[in-house]
């Protein structure tokens, strides 16, 4: 708020005290709600965090332990050594919950090869969503054709498809293609949810640079492709950063398309492998605790390493649309 | 043209192919226990579903949850915007905070959040108890009444991040001298905020709402994770339904049935959608 003055003092009302007590009053306002978002945020991750570190006697501790009081790192021990042929074993939960497991799964040795299938097939859309993405952005936004509205309606429609009406028809291609739990299934599917979304960040983007540039490449003689490559994409790194991650993101982060078609190791997401382990009973708690760390770490370190670029690219997808 | 040619493809083949694919086969019976026969039953496949009561369960349940969650999305993400517009120390790294629900994937957040549910050992049960809300401990996800809610809040907290930032930007258009000419006029902070503030940021809510919408109604693996579907049926919304149709009772004429009519109704949405914006495309 400004500080000029709004009116000469009256006798009766003292407006610079009522200033004052109004920017306390803002003060305590901000600075409470600020720490309730922060709690809000943060507090059920952090008891994911907490739990991940925590041994099988104390994750099932009534009241539950906020604070590791012994942290152990035995349960990620178990994942990254899963592969070896050394059980790992755990101390039995209370015995007044006998149906509760307590046991590593079988399947944890699973768990980094889902999280290298998902790398694989994240990136591969990455780098196909840039192939197919940039030339059309760039299409659209500068040069005027026939059809160029109706092609920018045609991809927002394509964006709202929910994921599950394409399920059905998607399975029964997929498995007649013979592409069931291959990674290359979720490659092809996965492009359909997330193209729509390059293509228009990068729009905005491109509108954003001036048509002079374009003129003066073609000009020098650059052809139109060459205009795109040697003068537009240099400039957009970043909305090309934004894409990327966006991008990443998602393929790494989906699930349901991902149950679908994926049904061994050769091609299960790590979404997959969390879920399976979620259904069993068996399993110890903070087991799939750690595990859900391991899901969490590598998308959260991206989104707040690029802070600026998730948010300036949401930006502009959003006065866009 | 030639630039536009593989975006087409690749769409055509993966959104528009598909949506006109389901089209077709929900005009067959096409169950995989008998994969020799797949009789074309016409409309059948759609007339079933208008009689059937589990379906309609189903769909209002779909609907009650959307209401609830857009509800409760908006209207936080409203305040933590008005916040964030805010200066003040550490507001940047509260913003940065503030992607981490965003980046959680859904099936980390389902687990995450059926461990803080959890009848036994959760931190739900574990803080009303050292609180003495609760005298014992609850099986939270398995009481009919409240199970929608909880999954609702799960919901809730991963997508308040993403709406903030798209209100975010439709309160940072709004010129600060609206802010100094109402002032001048001797407007309070609640008559700015009703006069200016909101009017401003209707096309931004609009978007939100409908966005949101769109994402609530075909969310899934919350459901999945959480309590497919139960218990009873008081979790079991139309993207369940659809998966159960489909991959356990392997009916995949009537799934394709549903997803076609969850097609349609979420293009009506996206119409709605482009309306509201559609003088900016």
């Amino acid at each position: 708020m400004s500080d000029m003055p709004i009116t000469p003092p009256v006798d009766t009302i003292d407006y610079r005290r009522r200033q004052k007590i109004g920017r306390i009053v803002q003060r305590l306002v901000i600075v409470v709600s600020a720490i309730v978002l922060a709690a809000y945020i943060l507090a059920p991750v952090s008891w994911l965090v907490s739990s991940a570190f925590q041994t099988e006697t104390e994750i099932v501790s009534i009241p539950p332990h906020w604070i590791p009081e012994e942290p152990t790192l035995r349960n990620f021990e178990a994942i990254f050594t899963a592969g070896n042929d050394e059980p790992v074993t755990y101390e039995t939960r209370s015995g007044a919950d006998p149906a509760a497991g307590d046991f590593i799964p079988s399947t944890a040795e699973n768990l980094l090869p889902s999280m290298a299938n998902s790398l694989i097939v994240s990136i591969l859309v990455v780098i196909l969503n840039l192939l197919v993405g940039v030339p059309a952005a760039y299409a659209i936004a500068k040069i005027r054709f026939w059809g160029r509205n109706a092609s920018v309606y045609f991809i927002l429609i394509t964006r709202v498809i929910p994921d599950i009406a394409l399920v059905v028809p998607f399975f029964l291609v997929i498995r007649k293609l013979g592409m069931l739990d291959t990674l290359g299934s979720l490659v092809i599917t996965y492009l359909a949810i997330t193209v729509p979304f390059t293509v228009f960040i990068l729009i905005q983007y491109f509108e954003g640079l001036p048509d002079e540039l374009d003129k003066a490449a073609r000009v020098d003689g650059c052809s139109r492709f060459q205009a795109l490559i040697k003068v537009f994409l240099p400039l957009s790194l970043p909305s090309l950063v934004a894409v990327v991650l966006f991008t990443f993101l998602t393929s790494w982060n989906e699930f349901l398309l991902a149950l679908m078609f994926t049904q061994t190791s050769a091609s299960q997401t790590l979404p997959i492998l969390l879920a399976s382990f979620t259904s069993d009973f068996t399993v110890s708690f903070s087991f799939l605790n750690a595990a859900g760390v391991l899901a969490v770490v590598p998308p959260v370190i991206v989104a707040i390493v690029f802070e600026r670029y998730i948010v300036s690219g949401l930006t502009a997808g959003a006065v866009k649309g | 043209m030639l630039f536009l040619a593989p975006v087409m493809a690749v769409l055509g083949a993966v959104a528009v192919f598909p949506i006109a694919y389901s089209l077709y086969i929900s005009f067959f019976s096409i169950k995989l226990t008998r994969p020799n026969r797949t009789p074309f039953v016409g409309l059948k496949n759609y007339t079933d579903l208008l009689g059937d009561e589990a379906f309609w369960g189903a769909v209002w349940r779909t609907v009650s949850f959307s209401l609830v969650s857009v509800t409760a999305i908006a209207f936080i993400a409203l305040l933590v915007s008005l916040l964030l517009n805010q200066e003040f120390r550490g507001r940047r790294i509260l913003s940065t905070i503030l992607l981490v629900p965003w980046a959680i994937p859904y099936v980390a957040n389902a687990l995450m959040w059926k461990w803080i549910y959890d009848s036994s050992y959760g931190a739900l049960n574990g803080l009303l108890y050292q609180l003495d809300f609760i005298d014992k401990y609850m099986v939270w996800l398995g009481d009919q009444d409240k199970t929608l809610f909880l999954i609702a809040n799960a919901f809730v907290w991963k997508e308040v991040p993403l709406t903030t930032i798209l209100l975010l930007v439709s309160l940072k258009s709004i010129p600060s001298d609206l802010y100094a000419a109402a002032r001048v006029d001797g407007a309070t902070v609640w008559q700015r905020f009703v006069h200016v503030t909101l009017p401003a940021m209707k096309p931004g809510f609009m978007l939100v709402m409908i966005y949101e919408t769109m994402m609530a109604i075909r969310h899934f693996d919350l459901f999945f994770i959480l309590t497919e579907g139960g218990p009873g049926s008081a979790s079991h919304v139309l993207s369940w339904h659809i998966y159960v149709e489909t991959f356990r009772n392997l009916s995949f004429g009537s799934g394709a049935a549903m997803s076609y009519l969850l097609a349609i109704a979420t293009f009506a949405l996206s119409y709605l959608f482009i309306r509201t914006l559609g003088r900016k495309i």
